[in-house]
């Protein structure tokens, strides 16, 4: 009898172990106290498989991958997966914990309504420099002239570098030029690209992650990034024990956010799970030990009262309402468009 | 002509003959079909195609009519700039293939004259980079030609000595070079270590006892004899430049990208399969063009030379 017990007992526990969650995620995107405390919680495993930019998550469903609960892509792959069909409604009634989000970021243009999103963190496309350089050369920090207008960057030569990312890169020359980053004329698109080419001879090299080692050991003085990458070198920079800090800014002009949502795919096996493990990182201690970990930016108002004070303080990371009003978020472009965005970036490439 | 062309042969044995070939030629031929010859007609086919509003391919046919396009074609040349980059593309493989022929052709040639007890050892040695990940070893330039770095320091102070402009190492066609050619050597040693290690050294004797002074026994017998190893090392190569995209993308600045990276783009950034297909297309015709030229080439050498 007992021995049968001890049997089904290994059973039920080999039940659970095939109680698996998986999650495909951006590298470094969830802090592992977090899992282990959701494993605990779930009596599941989380496996995660990682994904270094919406491209290449796209590209990679696209080619058939499959088996994956739930995505954290930005607002702009959520709206491509929404119309590709590849998604999953949510169920909202499992999800008690959703009105933590912060108007804000709810009911966005890519999933109106937020049929098969929820915010998880975002990250703002930003300036990232070396307070003590710049400060020693007398140069503004908040405006995206920094980057493009050669009367800066004479004293900066070499010493930027700029996003490897067509968006990205196109956005913030459309935002210096005064028009929104989703603008698609093709002539507002080439005053850009004359733009960036006008500044390109000064920039060290386009840049899509080796920036913050750049920055941490002092070779680039600029570099146009992400605010979590920033806040990465910023701390690298302190751990160091490095004569000089990192600081970063948004621009004046306004600048892309990305809004990173979770959403749950179709062919993921597990949606109960992947529920759950959404109504579960809407805790705001859950929540909160993302912006401790990355210093990404916090959708979750419930989340605030657990995040360090001093990323809590930063205006990088938590923009006031009238900067916020000067952030966008990148629309997907059609096929056609895309096509003639990468002859322009080739040029700019090129030349 | 084959070595038993021509000879009596019993027909039976003849046949067993042929069939072993048959067999024996019969991997090869399903490699080719099924990962040269299928790939390329699913490309040729895909860049007709249209693409995919989110990445992939758009449904082949939709309300009952084909989606078949020339439009990538028209858009390949409507502008210059693919053809120019196809040309500085080619040109980048050239120089490293030729820079890979200079170096490794004085090595290859020590390793063959070498012991043959110390040979096998220099041959790894050659090949030991390999063990290491290649990410790692194109990194590692980064940190050898940074602004940081001992050689780039060197090499600015001897400048300021003379009185030049400072000058930056990595992010630069010179790294893009540099990281080519140091990946891509061993590719050239190896083809000609093999060829050179098989040369008969009697023909180096009489060419010594008919006068030949040392230039003229390598101009005209080791050079001749090893140009099918050049060939070999060139292809290997060659092609492989033209398809890299990583080195450039670690090692270049901002004005180095190549036809690699241009299509690698297409599948990913720009999600647009029917023109990356399009544009790689184009570098398979023109690589088979080269190819061609090269098969001409040696041909017309060997003529010569025989």
């Amino acid at each position: 009898m007992r021995l049968l017990a001890l049997l089904l007992l290994g059973l039920s526990s080999s039940l659970h172990a095939a109680d698996v969650l998986h999650l495909y995620n951006w590298n470094n995107y969830i802090s592992d106290a977090t899992v282990a405390r959701f494993e605990a919680a779930c009596r599941c495993r989380l496996v995660q498989d990682y994904y270094s930019d919406n491209e290449e998550m796209l590209a990679k469903l696209a080619a058939g991958a499959s088996g994956y609960d739930l995505i954290v892509p930005t607002g702009n792959a959520v709206e491509a997966l929404i119309r590709s069909q590849q998604l999953r409604p949510l169920d909202k009634r499992l999800l008690p914990k959703l009105n933590n989000i912060d108007p804000a970021y709810l009911d966005t243009a890519f999933d109106p309504g937020n049929r098969y999103s929820v915010p998880y963190a975002y990250t703002i496309t930003l300036i990232g420099y070396n307070v003590e350089k710049l400060r020693e050369l007398g140069l503004p920090t908040d405006t995206w002239a920094m980057i493009f207008e050669p009367k800066y960057l004479v004293k900066l030569k070499g010493r930027v570098t700029v996003l490897d990312s067509q968006r990205e890169l196109m956005a913030a020359a459309l935002k210096y030029l005064g028009y929104s980053v989703n603008d698609t004329d093709e002539a507002h698109w080439r005053r850009a690209r004359d733009l960036i080419l006008r500044a390109k001879p000064y920039w060290a090299a386009f840049n899509a992650s080796s920036y913050i080692k750049e920055l941490t050991v002092g070779n680039i003085w600029l570099a146009h990034g992400y605010s979590s990458d920033m806040f990465q070198a910023q701390q690298d920079a302190k751990q160091a024990g490095r004569p000089f800090t990192i600081s970063y800014a948004i621009p004046k002009e306004g600048a892309v956010l990305a809004l990173d949502s979770m959403v749950i795919h179709k062919s993921g096996p597990r949606p109960d799970l992947a529920h759950q493990f959404i109504d579960f990182m809407l805790d705001g201690h859950n929540s909160a030990e993302l912006t401790n970990l990355i210093g990404s930016g916090n959708p979750n108002r419930a989340a605030l009262q657990y995040i360090d004070p001093a990323i809590a303080a930063n205006r990088a990371v938590f923009p006031t309402p009238d900067i916020l009003q000067r952030l966008e978020m990148l629309r997907d472009l059609d096929r056609n468009q895309r096509r003639v965005l990468s002859r322009i970036w080739m040029e700019i490439k090129m030349r | 002509m084959s070595p038993w062309a021509g000879r009596t042969m019993p027909g039976c044995f003849s046949m067993t003959r042929r069939f072993g070939r048959w067999l024996v030629g019969l991997p090869p031929t399903l490699f080719l079909l099924l990962f040269f010859v299928a790939p390329s007609l699913i490309m040729i086919v895909a860049s007709f195609r249209l693409a995919g509003e989110y990445g992939g391919l758009a449904p082949l046919v939709e309300h009952g009519r084909w989606q078949l396009t020339l439009e990538t074609y028209r858009f390949f040349f409507s502008d210059f700039i693919y053809v120019e980059i196809f040309i500085r593309s080619f040109s980048v493989a050239l120089a490293t293939t030729l820079i890979c022929v200079l170096l490794a052709y004085p090595l290859a040639w020590l390793i063959a004259r070498s012991p043959k007890k110390h040979q096998d050892l220099m041959v790894l040695l050659a090949v030991l980079p390999f063990a290491s990940n290649f990410l790692i070893r194109v990194y590692a330039w980064m940190i050898i030609l940074g602004p940081q770095a001992a050689v780039a320091r060197a090499l600015n102070s001897l400048l300021a000595m003379f009185g030049f402009e400072p000058v930056t190492l990595l992010f630069s066609p010179f790294a893009v070079l540099v990281g080519m050619v140091y990946v891509h050597l061993p590719f050239m040693i190896l083809p000609l270590y093999t060829n050179l290690a098989r040369h008969d050294p009697a023909l180096l004797d009489a060419a010594q006892d008919l006068g030949a002074n040392a230039w003229q026994r390598f101009w005209e017998v080791t050079w001749p004899l090893s140009l099918p190893g050049i060939y070999a090392g060139s292809v290997l190569v060659f092609i492989p430049v033209l398809g890299m995209f990583a080195i450039p993308d670690i090692l270049g600045g901002t004005g180095d990208i190549l036809i690699g990276n241009v299509i690698k783009e297409q599948f990913l950034g720009t999600r647009d399969w029917p023109f990356g297909a399009t544009l790689s297309l184009m570098l398979t015709l023109a690589v088979l063009a080269c190819a061609g030229l090269a098969a001409w080439l040696a041909r017309r050498g060997v003529g010569r030379h025989a």
